[in-house]
């Protein structure tokens, strides 16, 4: 599916002395089959950006489009289902007495059948390593585990988009590249991904697109390399590096993950590998 | 976050009411709601509404907070008026319609019931809306203090409604967020009857208790690790002083409510 925000504003508390714009205007399409990351400092507005995706906010103006057609004419749960939205620390949702149960909510919610329901959960599961929690109390587990559960539990349900507000914060390096190295895996088997972060080396290495947040307001969007280049002071380590040293060799060319700088600096240095 | 917030809270602005001792208005308010209800004249009332008129404006709080305050209140204004109207029925008959026959005493009653309740709770909604949370409790605590020989915890009552206090908008925002969370998996918080809503909560009310223990937790460790130990030996940071103006005022309300309730 294919989710458009077009001129999307959101004003929280409007009419109160306490009214806060938090998007101001917010044009970016999510295409099918890709992995949208999504950066921009604290209070930018990307958890009220991405909440619009599945309609958990609405639009104080401007539209949210579903394959072209107006997202609020369409069944609320039914979009929620298809547009998979996992908060930003998740965990704090957890509470059901085992982990299984805990992902079995959204199944359960959908009308599956008992048999069904726990096929998925068994298998959503393993995706992500969590196999061996199932029958732990999610209270009792690390953080990174529940973070896991926590994505499992919206996972579960099938969704088309998965979009994942943070998914990394907190996390230490090696939990970090599991899940990175999950959304690739998701994306191999055509799900599109909306990727929140702060961290825009992790960004670099899994999105097809990036979209900038500032204040709000889209500050730049499109392709990595275009948007990294454009403007390296918010780009990652790589594409810094790159940038300064393509100053003097132009064929270094506009790498942005590390393996392809790694690549491109052997052939412009000629290094032994 | 917008549901806990506004109404019938701290608003807050500089004002000449603002910077009273907060004993001095705690004392002020009881004083002037026990003698409300020694109040039974038109000429009472109107001296109370005005003098509660001059305060709201003093106050410098917009007056759209207090009718947002009393909107709630208005219902039970209405019935208690239209139950003294209907079924009190003494005095002389001001009008008869069929069965509803209204007399002049219960005229006068449901007016004098309906006024006392808008003043009163306009009055109470000063108190909060002029005085900050923390200087409410410490206030309490001193007004409370005499009873700490009689061994009651006079400074951690006045503790935990501080944390109380300060807690309801946290725990409102964060219930916020877990209902969304719980959306985005499918609850859904309101069809169906009592008893699958009172089931629907469950996904939500279970991970707000969870993170208030944890909360209370981190608060209690936070507490004793800069050395919180209880009201023993406790100084404040911020001491109260009770000055002449604050005594101006309180005298100033007792005499307002005595010549109200005289007249
Ligand atoms: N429920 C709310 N009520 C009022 N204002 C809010 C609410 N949620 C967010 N805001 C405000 O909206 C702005 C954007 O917040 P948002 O949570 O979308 O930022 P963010 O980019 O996700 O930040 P972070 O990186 O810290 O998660 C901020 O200024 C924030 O204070
Ligand atoms: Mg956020």
């Amino acid at each position: 599916m294919r989710i458009e925000l077009q001129g999307v504003r959101h004003v929280y508390a409007p009419g109160t002395s306490f009214a806060v714009e938090a998007l101001k205007g917010v044009s970016l399409s999510v295409e099918p089959g890709e992995v949208l990351g999504v950066i921009g400092g604290t209070g930018s507005g990307k958890s009220t950006l991405v909440q619009h995706l599945n309609l958990l906010l609405v639009p104080t103006a401007g539209r949210v489009l579903v394959d072209g057609k107006d997202a609020l004419s369409l069944d609320r749960s039914e979009l929620r289902r298809r547009v998979g939205l996992v908060f930003q620390s998740p965990e704090q949702a957890l509470f059901a007495p085992t982990v299984e149960e805990d992902v079995a909510f959204a199944p359960q919610r959908l009308g599956l059948g008992e048999e069904e329901v726990r096929e998925r959960v068994g298998e959503t599961l393993e995706l992500l390593g969590a196999g061996h929690l199932a029958a732990r109390s999610p209270f009792a587990l690390s953080g990174g585990e529940k973070r896991r559960v926590a994505i499992a539990g919206v996972l579960a349900m099938g969704p088309e988009v998965l979009v994942l507000d943070e998914p990394t914060a907190g996390l230490d390096p090696h939990a970090r590249s599991d899940l990175i190295y999950l959304v690739g895996r998701l994306k191999a088997s055509g799900m599109t991904v909306v990727f929140v972060s702060h961290d825009l080396d992790e960004v670099a290495e899994v999105a097809d697109g990036v979209c900038v947040l500032e204040g709000g307001e889209v500050r730049s969007i499109g392709h990595p390399a275009e948007v990294f280049y454009g403007d390296p002071s918010m780009a990652p380590a790589t594409v810094r590096v790159a940038a300064a040293l393509g100053v003097s060799r132009p064929s270094l060319g506009t790498p942005v993950r590390y393996g392809e700088t790694l690549a491109a600096l052997r052939r412009v240095l000629g290094a032994a590998p | 976050m917008t549901f806990a917030r506004g109404v019938g809270q701290f608003y807050p602005v500089e004002s000449p009411l603002h910077a009273l001792d907060p004993r001095a208005k705690v004392v002020a308010t009881a004083l002037f709601v026990v003698g409300l209800f020694f109040v039974d004249s038109a000429a009472g009332f109107l001296a109370a509404g005005a003098v509660t008129a001059a305060l709201v404006a003093a106050s410098r709080v917009p007056l759209g907070a207090f009718l947002g305050l009393l909107r709630p209140v208005l219902f039970i204004v209405a019935l208690t008026f239209v139950f003294q109207v209907l079924f009190l029925r003494e005095g002389p008959t001001l009008l008869a319609w069929g069965f509803i026959e209204v007399h002049e005493e219960g005229l006068r009653l449901g007016l004098v019931l309906a006024a006392r309740i808008l003043i009163l709770v306009t009055a109470a909604g000063l108190l909060t809306a002029t005085t900050a949370p923390v200087a409410l409790a410490d206030g309490m605590e001193d007004l409370l203090s005499p009873l700490k020989r009689l061994r009651f915890p006079a400074h951690e009552v006045a503790m935990m409604m501080t944390i109380a206090l300060r807690f309801i908008p946290t725990l409102g925002e964060e219930a916020e967020k877990i209902s969304r969370a719980q959306a985005a998996r499918g609850a859904d918080f309101e069809g169906g009857g009592l008893l699958k809503r009172a089931r629907a909560l469950v996904p939500l009310l279970i991970p707000l208790t969870v993170g208030a223990f944890r909360r209370a937790d981190e608060l209690a460790e936070a507490m004793e690790s800069r050395g919180y130990r209880g009201g023993v030996g406790r100084v404040r940071y911020r001491e109260l002083r009770f000055r002449a103006r604050d005594a101006a005022a309180l005298l100033l309300t007792a005499l307002a409510v005595g010549v109200a309730a005289l007249l």
